[in-house]
């Protein structure tokens, strides 16, 4: 079963380069702009992992991961920060967040932290 | 044909006109995306990344990337223990040749080779990790930046379109730009600490100066009080130094001196501490009802030297020490302590002679009652000239009138004088 992964994130160039990544380690990828499409490809694309970026226009990652965790509370969430406010994370964790990642990020590190989320599912945690 | 012999020399102008860049920018972040788009176009690469050590994170971090395989700038980081990091940061140092460039050819070459699998698991690992991280992003040759020791940056090239290989002499260029670009990013990063530096450097002088200024605010407060308590030995009138302070502050007004900058400031401290000397006259001197003795009048002398110099400290006041240094000279060259004559009196000093004076005549003294206003005034009208100069008195007297006709009674002899 091919597992698939929902990219969330204002920057196009961003999500073009994670989706490509992630693609070429057999991924089935979709990407979202903004947190209102990201709330829209979870309930369509269904997602087994979200990276969803926190610092976003309009409806920002911690609001969407709050309602996204409402609906579908077993989408395994990895939150991505550009700087880390230590606040804002406590906050993503509180909501529900599976883990998060800073910017720079490490690819390799990346790669890991997806497929442990996705381990954790074929396990049923 | 080769592009690197069909066009020798573009290249060498290149590497010139980098090292010019180099000393031109401030800031390296131009010239590197500049380099990373000229080996894009020139060479028709698949991939071409910079990859720069980022000191504040600790990390390397994708600066300028070109290619299907472009990664967004600032995204992805290396960290110091990635093992391409690891392979260019002084572990390998005996062996120059991996120092230099790595080919994603050569890695292969290395795995395969068996005995290189048997002797060090270690190193067969890093080389394994060295070629996952090359296949990911297209890479096929690593090009090295070094300043001093430090592993400064990374030029990452993915193959070439049109499948040929790199030659030695390409190689050789790409070492020199990678080193070119790593002096470029330690000289802005030098320039850079600098900078804040200077600015933390500025920010300590401020606080310096504004915690001197407050000393020396406390300080003059002191001076302020002593003055005050000079004048509590002698039986005055109420508050002579505030008086002193505001009929020469009007009679300043009154001629229109210039009060800009801490002109003002200085002529009240001046005011207000003029005696602060006495503070060092014995008390039976001080307050001896009755004539002093010629002895006992040059050791009251004594005070405008003592004032001076209890005032040191006050280093912001450096005039006000002289002004009171200077305010028992006379107009005619007769006071004391220099014997100053007219203008070399400064106009502050010639001021406070006159509101000073004025003011112990009419205040009562340990030797005598105060006497009228009037008596005052023909006082210092005959003195004008003599020991008082002309101009303040004729602008003390102006002041004085305008003051006491808001009280209600102007002196007759105020308007004698001032009708003359």
């Amino acid at each position: 079963m091919t597992n698939k992964l929902l990219i969330v994130d204002d920057e196009a160039e961003i999500c073009e380069f994670l989706k490509s990544f992630f693609e070429d380690r057999d991924f089935k990828v979709a990407t979202a702009h903004d947190g209102a499409a990201a709330l829209d490809q979870v309930e369509r694309f269904k997602p087994e992992v979200v990276l969803l970026d926190i610092q976003m226009p309009g409806m920002d990652g911690l609001q969407t991961l709050k309602k996204m965790k409402e609906t579908h509370p077993h989408v395994k969430v990895i939150m991505v920060t550009a700087v880390e406010t230590q606040e804002k994370i406590e906050e993503a964790m509180r909501l529900g967040a599976d883990n998060y990642i800073t910017k720079p990020l490490s690819l390799e590190y990346l790669e890991k932290d997806v497929q442990d989320k996705i381990d954790l599912l074929a396990k049923g945690l | 044909m080769d592009l690197l012999t069909a066009r020798k020399f573009d290249y060498q102008e290149v590497l010139r006109d980098v090292a010019r860049s180099m000393v031109r920018l401030k800031r390296p972040d131009r010239l590197l995306k500049l380099i990373t788009r000229f080996i894009d176009r020139q060479f028709g690469l698949s991939h071409t990344s910079l990859l720069v050590l980022d000191p504040k994170k600790g990390c390397y971090v994708f600066m300028n990337s070109k290619g299907a395989k472009r990664l967004p700038a600032g995204l992805v980081k290396f960290d110091t223990d990635h093992p391409i990091v690891q392979w260019f940061s002084g572990v390998h140092k005996k062996l120059p040749f991996q120092k230099d460039f790595l080919f994603l050819a050569d890695v292969k070459k290395m795995l395969s080779r068996a005995e290189f699998r048997m002797a060090s698991n270690s190193k067969a690992d890093q080389l394994i990790g060295i070629q996952k991280a090359m296949q990911n992003l297209n890479v096929e040759l690593l090009v090295p930046g070094y300043f001093k020791d430090t592993l400064v940056g990374l030029l990452m090239l993915g193959r070439r379109l049109n499948g040929r290989f790199f030659t030695t002499q390409e190689v050789t260029f790409f070492q020199t730009l990678a080193h070119d670009c790593s002096m470029a990013v330690k000289t802005a990063e030098h320039n850079q600490n600098l900078i804040e530096q200077n600015r933390e450097l500025e920010r300590r002088l401020q606080e310096i100066e504004r915690m001197r200024g407050k000393e020396q605010r406390t300080y003059y407060e002191i001076m302020r009080s002593l003055a005050e308590e000079v004048h509590a030995k002698e039986p005055y009138i109420f508050g002579h130094v505030s008086e002193v302070e505001r009929l020469g502050m009007m009679t300043a007004r009154e001629m229109g001196m210039d009060m800009s900058g801490n002109a003002k400031d200085i002529l009240s401290a001046a005011l207000i501490l003029h005696d602060v000397g006495k503070i060092g006259i014995p008390d039976n001197i001080l307050c001896k009802p009755g004539r002093l003795t010629q002895d006992e009048w040059q050791i009251m002398q004594t005070h405008v030297e003592k004032g001076a110099r209890i005032l040191e400290p006050l280093t912001d006041f450096k005039r006000v020490r002289e002004i009171i240094m200077a305010h028992h000279e006379r107009f005619d060259g007769t006071g004391y302590p220099r014997g100053l004559k007219g203008e070399e009196i400064s106009i502050e000093a010639r001021i406070i002679c006159v509101v000073d004076s004025f003011h112990a005549i009419v205040s009562s003294r340990c030797y005598r009652e105060g006497r009228p206003l009037d008596l005052a005034i023909y006082e210092i009208r005959n003195c004008s000239g003599t020991q008082f100069d002309p101009v303040v008195v004729d602008a003390f007297l102006r002041a004085l009138k305008k003051e006491l006709r808001k009280m209600g009674e102007v002196p007759s002899a105020l308007n004698e004088h001032l009708a003359s």
